[in-house]
């Protein structure tokens, strides 16, 4: 047992010291920033929660906040609902597992920033859609509730996702054993039943893991909202660029970032929380 | 068990591709019946069950069940339950929701639920286990939960596809038992598919033999050890010698041979024999015949041999003895008594047999 547990340690020594540094080490340093403060020039090392004092209570962070959250939210409902059919048939319905699941890593052959202005091409006003649409004689004038806004932004967002949810959810439901559908179908339920009963609660860990993968980065996104939101889709991670950029006020920027990452592991908390109590009451 | 049939299939066939897996299945079950499909792997057992269940369709043929043609009726309304060879317990569930899966589409009150459910457990005895997790339960107690899974359902069938092959051979032997008394006492006719002879013959009112998707023979156990229709079925239950013999004369139900070894030979003929012709093959179970130091009385056929190997049973020792005129050895198997005199390799014996206790087994 105790070369096991040695033997574990030793396996997982790289990964650990890697993740020591690379997160461990800036979020020190991000935490000590938080508590400085900016002067004109230069930095005011007294220790100081003035800049949390100041962020939480500004409406527009707070406002950011409830955002990106909101969107992230969308953005997960929306990709997990997609990716839930697409993992479903990948495992129950084709023997070509291989080829579907080489076919959905498609979109990571070209660059994220590539496909989010490929989304801008067909959104936009002079775009793809507007102009099918346009020559089809079913609008008068572009549509331009498309672009710039909160939708552009999850949808952007659920495409560029995809892949990642599909994998963890295509997983759990491979695990599923066969006979566990035929003997909900045996003892009476109907397929739409059986999916209910016994697809669903069995892949709950796989949903769950698909969407803390996408919410968790996509609340702090910001190429995306800065491409394609306009100023209606601006979310928490805009704020803190331009802190950390044109604003030049670090320690405000490292505040907003530590404020985010907070509130975003008790959201993600809550929801693995509740996702799993509501898998388990499923009889 | 009544008279009254509660399946009947009528000439079933299934093909997967050109394959046929099951052909020209034609069978009636009685009510209260314990049934056996019995067969080699890959002769189409599970597929017959899965026919039946509705998991499965088929070409070909009609299925009836209480008098009800299964044709449009989809497996989650067909009145049998299915007990799953990897036992498909619901590993999200307790011991007590995976018996009352079934029954919460069905409306019952809480009270009732609970009592069925927990009658159910009682039954299995697995009294006071409801609240367990799947994956804390052993292979038996396993079994059990799909057992009670299915039966809390009231099936007017209860299908198993090897229930028992999961377990090891001292439960496997006490659940036979279990599972023949819990049969008899709720009264379902149960279908049983299973590839060990000894588990269909201790617990099968009727079996029926299958070979390459088709149903060879359906008889009683005893019936179908002593007069098994041809070669594949009596290999397969039991063991048995098998001796080349020529027909002499056919005279009503008694026949004249010349056997290979044991020479000329007058045997009862087997009512089920399908096919015969001058070439006859003829079969002795081991334990039929009688082996000896000195040429034994009172035998109606006597043979001098030479002893090749000796296996020991514990419950029976098994001589294999080799007889001038027969290629393969005899196996002889004898009860081990304290008295039973030891051979060994090399030894010379005398064997005795019977007329009553050879086999006609039809065309050789
Ligand atoms: N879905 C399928 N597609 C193609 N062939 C199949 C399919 N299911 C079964 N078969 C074939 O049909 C034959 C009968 O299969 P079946 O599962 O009924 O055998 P079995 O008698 O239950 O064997 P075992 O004792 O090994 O379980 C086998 O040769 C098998 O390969
Ligand atoms: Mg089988």
């Amino acid at each position: 047992m105790r070369s096991e547990a040695s033997k574990g340690l030793a396996l997982s020594a790289p990964a650990s010291l890697y993740v020591g540094a690379l997160v461990s080490i800036p979020l020190g340093i991000l935490v000590v920033y938080s508590f400085w403060t900016q002067t004109y020039v230069s930095i005011d090392k007294t220790f100081t929660a003035v800049n949390y004092r100041e962020a939480l209570t500004d409406p527009l962070v707070r406002h950011l906040l409830v955002r990106s959250i909101f969107i992230a939210g969308m953005v997960t409902i929306a990709t997990v609902a997609l990716a839930y059919p697409i993992a479903y048939f990948i495992a129950f319905r084709t023997q070509k597992k291989t080829l579907w699941l080489l076919l959905i890593t498609i979109p990571f052959w070209s660059s994220y920033l590539l496909r989010v202005f490929s989304w801008k091409l067909i959104l936009g006003f002079n775009g793809v859609l507007n102009s099918a649409l346009l020559s089809l004689n079913l609008i008068d004038q572009p549509l331009t509730f498309l672009l710039y806004n909160e939708l552009a932004v999850v949808l952007t967002l659920a495409h560029a996702w995809a892949p990642f949810a599909i994998l963890p959810i295509y997983v759990s439901l491979q695990k599923i054993d066969p006979s566990l559908l035929e003997a909900a179908t045996d003892l009476g339920l109907s397929p739409a039943e059986s999916f209910f009963r016994v697809t669903l609660p069995m892949t709950v860990p796989g949903i769950v893991a698909a969407s803390l993968i996408i919410f968790i980065p996509t609340v702090g996104d910001y190429v995306t909202p800065a491409l394609v939101g306009g100023s209606e889709g601006k979310m928490i991670a805009n704020l803190i660029q331009v802190q950390f950029g044109a604003a030049n006020n670090w320690p405000l920027g490292a505040t907003l970032s530590l404020i985010a990452m907070v509130t975003v592991g008790l959201v993600a908390i809550l929801f693995v929380v509740l996702a799993t109590t509501a898998g388990r009451r499923i009889r | 068990m009544s008279d009254q049939n509660i399946i009947e299939l009528k000439d079933v066939e299934k093909r997967f591709g050109s394959f046929v897996a099951v052909s020209d299945l034609t069978l009636s079950l009685k009510q209260g019946e314990f049934f056996s499909l019995l067969g080699p792997s890959g002769c189409g057992k599970t597929t017959a069950l899965r026919i039946i269940a509705g998991f499965q369709d088929h070409e070909k043929g009609k299925i009836t069940i209480d008098g009800v043609p299964m044709k449009d009726i989809p497996a989650n309304k067909r009145p049998t339950n299915m007990v799953f060879q990897s036992y498909a317990i619901f590993p999200h569930l307790t011991v007590f929701n995976n018996v009352a899966f079934g029954l919460r589409k069905s409306r019952l009150s809480k009270a009732e639920l609970d009592q069925r459910v927990n009658e159910a457990l009682d039954m299995v005895e697995l009294t006071g286990m409801g609240g367990r997790k799947a994956d804390e339960l052993s292979g038996g107690q396993r079994q059990r939960v799909a057992l009670a899974r299915a039966l809390v359902m009231q099936p007017k069938v209860l299908l198993l596809d090897e229930p028992l092959s999961a377990l090891d051979k001292n439960l496997r032997e006490a659940m036979q038992l279990e599972l023949r008394r819990l049969q008899q006492s709720i009264g379902i006719t149960f279908v049983m598919v299973t590839h060990d002879q000894y588990e269909a013959m201790t617990m099968s009112d009727r079996i029926g033999v299958m070979f390459e998707g088709k149903l060879m023979q359906v008889d009683r156990p005893e019936v179908l050890y002593a007069q098994p229709c041809n070669r594949e079925v009596a290999a397969f239950i039991g063991g048995m010698n098998f001796v080349p013999a020529e027909l002499i004369k056919e005279d009503g139900d008694q026949l004249q041979i010349k056997a290979a070894g044991f020479g000329t030979l007058n045997i009862d003929v087997n009512p089920n024999v399908r096919e015969r012709g001058s070439a006859l093959l003829i079969g002795v179970r081991p334990e039929q015949l009688e082996i000896a130091a000195t040429k034994p009385e009172g035998y109606d056929s006597t043979i001098e041999g030479t002893i090749a190997n000796v296996a020991f049973y514990g419950e029976s020792v098994h001589y294999y003895v080799e007889v001038e005129g027969l290629t393969d050895v005899v196996s002889v198997a004898v009860p081990n008594y304290f008295h039973t005199v030891d051979y060994k390799s090399g030894d010379k014996v005398w064997l005795g047999l019977q007329n009553s206790s050879i086999i006609d087994l039809g065309k050789g």
